[in-house]
């Protein structure tokens, strides 16, 4: 999609500057709140406490970042949440554009009933069903293992995923596989070419959200997960604590060495959605 | 026709994309299966049939190493796992809960808050101990804290360490004040914080906890009782009193009069050690650990000769009363274990474990032999400064519904602090609601 | 195959047709695993659960059946009832702002510009950041003493209290720390709708004389509703069940309807039963916001191609 503003001489400067000063006040919010806590994560205890707050760090210290990052408790965090998210993230995306597609581009009845079941039980609040759980969970061994997580993490981020896939895979124009074939392209190559590229984003979208929410999630990970061995960050983090104070420092530190690779993350999928999106849009 | 053909067509491009679709999930599920089977590998503690041992967060590292001393002791009989609980101590509770209600706890042996037991104990889920833990034995506990776990007439643990909320006090600014001793009552406190406040430049006289939440209940609990109020009279109820009214109009007027800041009605404890720790307030109600972090020069801008600890002020007319805090040892009453389970317990709450305890958490033992000892006394100063306090403690409404009553109690102590409810309604409200809550329970 | 036949057929004889056709069993088979999954795991906890509401359940015995009984206590309770309020109005208001707000940032991200991988990343990092640890921090920044927004608000005469004591002000920063963390996902979803549309659909516009508003109404907006109605779908129903925003960041100030369900089921002893009730409260009527999303705003779920 060009960008409208190259085609308009002088009002096109105009709302291009206000467009990139629209864009650096909203990078700026979205920003803040992690520079902020970065600043607490690089500051000393007695100026995190200072009333009024400081703007700049006095004496910036990396003793958090040390300390955390030399605690194996906190190590096998992070390999434990990226293992969960990761196994939850391919389940979900497994099953679910298969559903998806079966519901998306083939012939059912009962498809709005399946539909609407796979979205109702999640509706449910997880909170009231969390001690039935915990016995079935029991009695199949799996507490404190990973699959506990896993698949409560699955049932409840099954129905974003499937409905998301059904929305993508309807969006894609039926006749774009068909003018694909009028111009000599085999059925493999319509696909490949047309199909895949274009449910791309889709794909790429869905796998991103569920994962971060299987990243986030506390409920499930905090009451099925008893042991360091299991233990996920969004458990491992808030203990940075004792039964009277928190050490906001080191959970800020957490929060940054947690969140800022997610984003390198992101970023490195995004490049594909944009790819996907250029190699589909080129006339073939 | 040109239908079926595209339907052909369709379904003909259809069935690459689901061969592309299965080829890919199925070496996704595969990958999936193999991280998955990692997984399975951990979940130790259940598989070991060790003793469980269940305890929130322990920053000074005493716990794990008195557990490895007893399983040394212990080498070839059985052994001991310590599983880290919440830090939080509410969330400890529901997790507790939980697993509880399921039935299918690994817990053998629970460190529990000093409010729980009667809860437990009603439900049938921890361990009446009463023939193992005869009454010639209590009398070498602390009376309070044995009175925490008594319900029913049975006994369900073992008192472990306490707690009691104490008055700290800024000794140089009084000084400086012309103050040479703490306060007695609350009015002669709200003098003092005002004018050494002003006098020497501090911003806050007097900082406490007043948020909606557990210790809220405790402050406000603190005032009803210094007052000569109190909640529960055996079975009936009997907060509405002019005493406990008296009580929660004190506590309003520590906003009121510029005493507290208004902000006091958001503060746990979390917020009161920067305030008081911070130099910014010339009193502060807070548990015998922040005495502790005093003394650690990252997290306090005053030194501990520079703090003092007294018993809680009394309201005209009443007697100093100190909330009961603590922790108590109890068994899962499921517990296949429940013998290694008492020995286990035995050695915790022995003197060796709790003046280890002592010494290197600053925890209060709750043993009466242990404040003679010379030793802990020289080496954790909160204790011979806090005696009083320690002596003087309360236990919060005994009563297997007291999360109820607690949520209850927490909300309006809340709001009578912050003046949206006049002290007497607050109080009128908790009768009919606690009455309802104990007439609902039978 | 008419409307009529279908309408002659009983139900086990719709049944044979379905399967009778491969391509529909196919079809079945596919979508089995998933809703076997769900069914598997939540079916006979949510079924306990409602049965647990409909009787006088404490936490240790079912109890005998009472019917409605514990929905009437529950829509007398006071604290049900702010829960409710609460929720409700936090529902629409980080809904609406967040869709709004998340189109434009999708809009504007969409065109091509330099620097736009960097600046999609930078507005993903609100929806990155762990839960658990945001709610702690955003307290600690509107906390009266440390807290940066207090100091500035207060300082520029914004507010006149501290934030956290007011419920007003509270249920505000609530809905403005759910609109920063949550406009990505919105902006995220959309962004992913836009491009899905082929460029040459706009081209073929632009070439018919079409301008910049008649493009967006008439192309964009229509091609975008499925990932629209989805996307709002979505963000309703998990505004609608909020629970940690308003319980690590108000401390129990704010009630919601799931913390009420929490207090009910994980705390009290006596509201166990209520909090069931609100549990399948919480769940019919979430469904009916989803049949309202279904059947008025047209989403389609069972149309065929």
């Amino acid at each position: 999609m060009a960008s409208a503003t190259a085609t308009q001489g002088g009002r096109g400067a105009m709302s291009s500057l206000l467009f990139y000063v629209f864009l650096f006040f909203f990078v700026l919010v979205s920003m803040f709140p992690l520079i902020w806590i970065f600043k607490m994560s690089i500051i000393t205890k007695g100026e995190l406490f200072q009333s009024p707050p400081t703007i700049l760090p006095a004496n910036p210290t990396g003793a958090e970042y040390t300390q955390i990052l030399s605690d194996p408790a906190f190590q096998k965090a992070l390999l434990n949440s990226a293992i969960i998210s990761g196994v939850t993230t391919v389940v979900c995306l497994f099953f679910g554009s298969i559903a998806a597609y079966a519901i998306a581009r083939l012939r059912f009845r009962f498809k709005s009933s399946v539909m609407t079941l796979i979205l109702a039980i999640s509706f449910f609040p997880a909170v009231a069903i969390i001690a039935p759980l915990f016995v079935q969970y029991s009695a199949f061994g799996i507490i404190d293992t990973y699959w506990a997580a896993i698949v409560s993490d699955v049932v409840f981020a099954l129905p974003l995923t499937v409905w998301l896939l059904v929305a993508f895979f309807r969006e894609l124009p039926k006749d774009l596989e068909e003018a694909a074939k009028v111009d000599g392209a085999t059925t493999i190559q319509a696909f490949r070419k047309v199909i895949v590229p274009l449910a791309a984003p889709g794909v790429f979208t869905t796998a991103i959200l569920t994962f971060i929410f299987a990243w986030n999630e506390f409920l499930f990970a905090t009451t099925f997960l008893f042991t360091p061995a299991t233990q996920p960050v969004t458990v491992v983090i808030p203990n940075f604590a004792s039964q009277y104070t928190v050490d906001y420092g080191a959970q800020a530190a957490a929060a940054v060495v947690v969140t800022v690779p997610l984003v390198i993350l992101v970023l490195i999928f995004q490049r594909r959605i944009v790819s996907g999106l250029t190699a589909g849009a080129v006339k073939g | 026709m040109t239908q079926s053909r595209r339907e052909g067509g369709v379904l003909g491009g259809r069935k690459m994309s689901r061969r592309d679709f299965l080829r890919v999930g199925g070496a996704g599920l595969a990958g999936a299966t193999l991280l998955g089977a990692a997984g399975c590998g951990g979940g130790g503690s259940q598989a070991s049939g060790n003793v469980v041992f269940a305890m929130g967060v322990d920053t000074s590292g005493t716990l794990q190493g008195l557990v490895d001393k007893f399983n040394k002791q212990n080498k070839g009989s059985f052994q001991v796992t310590y599983r880290e609980m919440p830090a939080d101590s509410g969330q400890y509770f529901d997790q507790l809960r939980t697993e509880l209600q399921a039935g299918a706890s690994e817990i053998d042996v629970i460190g529990g808050d000093v409010i729980w037991p009667p809860q437990f104990a009603a439900n049938g889920w921890i361990l009446d101990v009463s023939d193992r833990f005869p009454e010639s034995e209590r009398q070498q506990f602390l009376p309070a804290p044995i009175d925490s776990l008594i319900y029913d007439g049975a006994i369900y643990g073992v008192p472990w360490f306490t707690d009691a909320g104490m008055l700290y006090y800024r000794t140089d600014l009084l000084e400086k004040a012309g103050f040479s001793e703490p306060p007695a009552t609350w009015e002669e406190m709200k003098e003092m914080a005002l004018k050494t406040a002003q006098d020497t430049g501090t911003k806050n006289g007097f900082v406490f906890q007043g948020s909606n939440y557990e210790g809220g209940t405790v402050n406000g609990l603190e005032y009803i009782w210094t007052h000569g109020g109190d909640v529960l009279s055996g079975d009936q109820v009997i907060i509405d009193s002019p005493e406990s009214v008296a009580g929660l109009e004190t506590e309003r007027s520590m906003v009121a009069e510029g005493v507290a800041p208004e902000a006091v009605s958001t503060y746990k404890e979390q917020e009161t050690d920067p305030a008081f720790l911070g130099g910014t307030s010339v009193f502060a109600r807070n548990w015998p650990y922040m005495y502790a972090l005093a003394s650690d020069p990252e997290t306090s801008r005053i030194k501990p000769d520079q703090i003092g600890v007294a018993p809680l002020p009394a309201g005209e007319g009443g007697q100093s009363f100190s909330g009961l805090g603590g922790w108590d040892m109890m068994i899962n009453a499921n517990s296949q274990k429940q013998d290694q389970a008492w020995e286990f317990v035995k050695f915790m709450t022995g003197e060796e474990g709790q003046t280890q305890r002592a010494l290197a958490a600053t925890l209060l033992p709750t043993r009466k032999a242990l404040y003679q000892d010379p030793k802990i006394l020289n080496e954790v100063p909160v204790i011979r400064l806090g005696k009083e306090a320690i002596q003087s403690t309360k236990a919060r409404p005994v009563s297997p519904y007291y999360s109820d009553m607690s949520l209850k109690m927490a909300e309006q102590f809340n709001l009578s602090l912050k003046g949206d409810v006049e002290p007497a309604q607050a109080v009128k409200t908790l009768q009919q609601e606690l009455t309802n809550i104990l007439e609902q329970a039978g | 195959m008419t409307t009529a036949t279908t309408e002659k057929k009983r139900r086990g004889g719709v049944l044979r047709e379905e399967f009778r056709n491969p391509e529909r069993r196919t079809a079945y088979y596919m979508v089995l695993p998933a809703l076997l999954i769900i069914l598997i795991v939540a079916f006979f906890p949510i079924l306990q659960s409602i049965n647990l509401s409909l009787r006088q359940a404490t936490i240790i015995q079912a109890g005998p059946f009472v019917g409605l009984e514990n929905y009437k206590e529950m829509l007398e309770n006071p604290d049900f009832l702010e829960g409710l309020t609460n929720t409700l109005i936090f529902t629409v208001a980080s809904v609406a702002l967040e869709f709004f707000i998340g189109l434009g940032i999708a809009l504007a991200i969409n065109r091509a510009f330099r620097g736009r991988g960097l600046v999609r990343a930078a507005v993903l990092v609100p929806w990155a950041f762990p839960t658990v640890i945001s709610a702690v921090m955003w307290r600690l920044m509107f906390q009266d003493q440390v807290g940066i927004i207090n100091y500035v608000a207060n300082s520029t005469g914004l507010v006149s209290e501290p934030i956290l004591s007011d419920r007003t002000l509270l249920l505000i920063g609530v809905i403005l720390v759910d609109v920063w963390k949550t406009t990505p996902f919105m902006a995220l979803l959309l962004l992913a709708g836009l491009q899905t549309i082929p460029g040459d659909v706009y081209e073929a516009a632009r070439v018919d004389g079409a301008n910049v508003w008649q493009r967006f109404f008439r192309i964009t907006l229509p091609l975008l509703k499925p990932t629209i109605l989805v996307a709002l779908l979505f963000r309703t129903l998990d505004a609608y069940r909020v629970f940690d925003l308003f319980w690590a960041l108000s401390n129990r100030e704010l009630e919601s309807l799931s913390t009420f369900v929490y207090e009910g089921v994980r705390i009290s002893q006596l509201q166990f039963a209520q909090g069931n009730a609100a549990s399948v409260f919480i769940f019919v009527t979430a469904f009916l916001i989803a049949i309202f999303f279904i059947k008025v705003l047209g989403m389609q779920t069972s149309t065929e191609e």
